[in-house]
C-alpha cells in the first residue's frame, strides 16, 4: 500500500467530532437526528458491521422543551427487580434528578436494540450546560444545525427595541394593561 | 514405501478375509482396523514428509525433449545449442570437467553461461529503462527498473515459465540467483538465436507485464517529498508553496485526521491527509508530485 492510499483510508474513517446545541429542542426529533450522526448513518460507507460512528457534543440538555404536557404526562419506568421495585417516574422529576437523562434515554430509544447500541451511546457527550471540558472542544470540527432556530424571549430585548417594534394598534390612553 | 510393503499385504489380505466374513454374518468393522491404520498413520508421520527431489530424478526425465518444449511453450525459437549453453551453470560445467578427468574419458566441450550473463543484463535493464523512459520521468524510470530486474522479480519470473527444472546446476533447491542468471543468460541466448528485437519483444512479454495491476507510485517512493516537490517546482518556475491546514478532526484525540493543502497563486498543486500535520504535508507533496506527472507524455510531445 503506497503513503497516500494509506492517508486516503486513514481519512475515510476518520471520526469526527460534532456539537449541538439542545437549548428549546424537542429531545425526541433531535435524537433521531443524533442517531444518524452517531451511527455514521450519513456516511456513504455506513454498513452495520462498519465501525464509522461519529461524536456528538450535546450542550444545554437542561434546556430542551418537551411538546405539549409531556413533562407531566411522560412516565419513566424502572424496575429493580425486587418485588414490589417498580418506579414510575415523571419527565419533570427525572429532569430535576438529572437534566442529561431524558435526552439520553430519547436517543438509546431511537436506536435498535442490538450489540452495537452500548457502544454507539459511548460516543454521545451530554453536557446539562454550555461548560464543555475543553479538551473535548478541541475535537470539534462541525456544528449540527438546530431543529428549530431558538426564540429569543421578550424579556431579552431591550426596552428600547420593544418599544421600536411596529405594532398594529395603540392601547387608548385609559386603558389599564393587567 | 519400501518398509510399509509387507504390512500393506497383510493388511490387504486380512481386509479381503474381513470383506467375505461380512457377507456371511458379521456387519461391523474388525476390532484391529482402527489400531492398524493408527499404527501405520504413526510411522508415517515419524518418518516424516519425503524430501523434494529434482525433477530430473524422476525416471521418465527426458532433458532434451523438456528443452525443445522451453523454447515452443513460450513461442520462441531457440538455437537448441545456445539454449542449452545458457542453462549450464559455471560451477556446474567446472565439475563435470573434473569428474571426465578423473574417469580419463576424453573430454566433452562444455560451455557455460558465464558470458551470456552479462550481455542479457545489459539487453534487459537498457531494454526496460528505453520503455519506461517514454512514460515516466527518469527518477521514477530508474526506481522502476531496479524493481523489474531485481534478482528477486527476475528470479520469480525465470521459476514461473519454468526454468527451475531445466537449469544444469550443483545445487539444490536451486538459488535465486543462480535462477535470475539464467534468466538473464536465456534473454542472451534468444538474442543469439534470432535478433535484437525478438529478445526485446520476449522482455515485453515477460518482464514489463509485471507492472500489471501495479501502482508505480507505490514502487517509487522518495524519501523527502515536500523537498523533492519544491526541487520539481523549482524547475517549473513555480517558486512560493503555501501548506495551509484546510481540515482537522478530533484532533485531540489519537484518530486524529488533519487534510493539509498545498496552494501556489491561490491553486491548489495536491491535497493530503495524516494522522499529523507534518505526514499530512508530506501526502499533500505526493499527490501534488503525481498531479505534475500525470501528463508527462503529452508534455514530451509538446516539446
Amino acid at each position: 500500500m503506497s503513503a497516500l492510499k494509506r492517508v486516503q483510508q486513514w481519512a475515510t474513517f476518520a471520526r469526527v467530532w460534532h456539537i449541538y446545541d439542545a437549548s428549546w429542542q424537542n429531545p425526541f426529533k433531535s435524537a433521531e437526528l443524533l442517531k444518524k450522526y452517531l451511527m455514521g448513518l450519513h456516511k456513504p460507507i455506513y454498513h452495520p458491521m462498519n465501525d464509522c460512528g461519529d461524536h456528538v457534543i450535546v450542550i444545554n440538555s437542561g434546556d430542551i422543551a418537551l411538546p405539549g404536557d409531556e413533562w407531566k404526562r411522560r412516565v419513566y419506568f424502572h424496575h429493580t427487580g425486587y418485588p414490589g421495585g417498580a418506579t414510575w417516574t415523571l419527565a419533570w422529576e427525572l429532569h430535576s434528578k438529572d437534566p442529561t437523562m431524558v435526552l439520553r434515554k430519547a436517543v438509546y430509544n431511537s436506536m435498535d436494540g442490538n450489540l452495537q447500541r452500548r457502544y454507539t451511546m459511548e460516543r454521545l457527550h451530554l453536557f446539562p450546560d454550555a461548560n464543555v471540558p475543553t479538551n473535548l472542544l478541541k475535537n470539534v470540527s462541525n456544528q449540527i444545525q438546530q431543529l428549530k432556530a431558538k426564540p429569543k424571549r421578550l424579556d431579552h430585548y431591550s426596552e428600547n427595541q420593544v418599544k421600536q417594534f411596529p405594532k398594529i394598534f395603540d392601547y387608548p390612553k385609559d386603558y389599564i394593561l393587567k | 514405501m519400501s518398509l510399509f510393503k509387507p504390512t500393506f499385504s497383510v493388511l490387504r489380505r486380512c481386509v479381503a478375509l474381513n470383506v467375505s466374513i461380512r457377507t456371511s454374518e458379521s456387519r461391523s468393522i474388525k476390532r484391529w482396523v482402527a489400531p492398524t491404520l493408527k499404527e501405520l498413520y504413526r510411522r508415517r508421520e515419524k518418518v516424516g514428509p519425503e524430501p523434494e527431489k529434482p525433477r530430473s530424478s524422476y525416471l521418465e526425465w527426458n532433458y532434451e525433449a523438456e528443452v525443445f518444449a522451453f523454447g515452443k511453450r513460450l513461442g520462441e525459437e531457440f538455437d537448441r545449442d545456445i539454449l542449452k549453453k545458457a542453462l549450464i551453470q559455471k560451477e556446474y560445467a567446472n565439475i563435470q570437467e573434473i569428474k571426465a578427468k578423473e574417469t580419463g574419458q576424453n573430454l566433452p566441450t562444455i560451455t557455460d553461461n558465464y558470458e551470456l550473463i552479462p550481455e542479457g543484463d545489459g539487453i534487459i535493464s537498457s531494454y526496460v529503462m528505453t520503455e519506461l523512459s517514454k512514460k515516466y520521468p527518469e527518477d521514477i524510470a530508474k526506481a522502476v527498473t531496479n524493481y523489474l530486474t531485481s534478482e528477486e522479480m527476475l528470479s520469480y519470473i525465470a521459476s514461473h515459465i519454468g526454468l527451475k527444472d531445466l537449469i544444469l546446476t550443483n545445487e539444490f533447491p536451486v538459488a535465486n540467483s543462480t535462477l535470475c542468471n539464467t534468466f538473464k543468460a536465456v534473454v542472451a541466448a534468444l538474442k543469439q538465436s534470432q535478433n535484437l528485437a525478438q529478445a526485446e519483444k520476449f522482455i515485453h512479454d515477460f518482464v514489463l507485464s509485471q507492472l500489471n495491476g501495479k501502482n508505480v507510485y507505490e514502487i517509487w517512493d522518495p524519501k523527502e517529498p515536500y523537498k523533492y516537490l519544491t526541487r520539481l517546482l523549482h524547475q517549473r518556475g513555480i517558486k512560493e508553496i503555501e501548506p495551509r491546514l484546510c481540515n482537522q478532526s478530533a484532533s485531540n484525540t489519537v484518530l486524529a485526521c488533519f487534510q493539509v493543502g498545498l496552494y501556489s497563486n491561490r491553486e491548489l498543486l495536491g491535497i493530503g491527509w495524516g494522522e499529523s500535520v507534518h505526514i499530512a504535508k508530506d501526502t499533500a507533496a505526493l499527490d501534488a508530485i503525481q498531479r505534475v506527472y500525470k501528463n508527462y507524455t503529452t508534455q514530451l510531445e509538446n516539446k
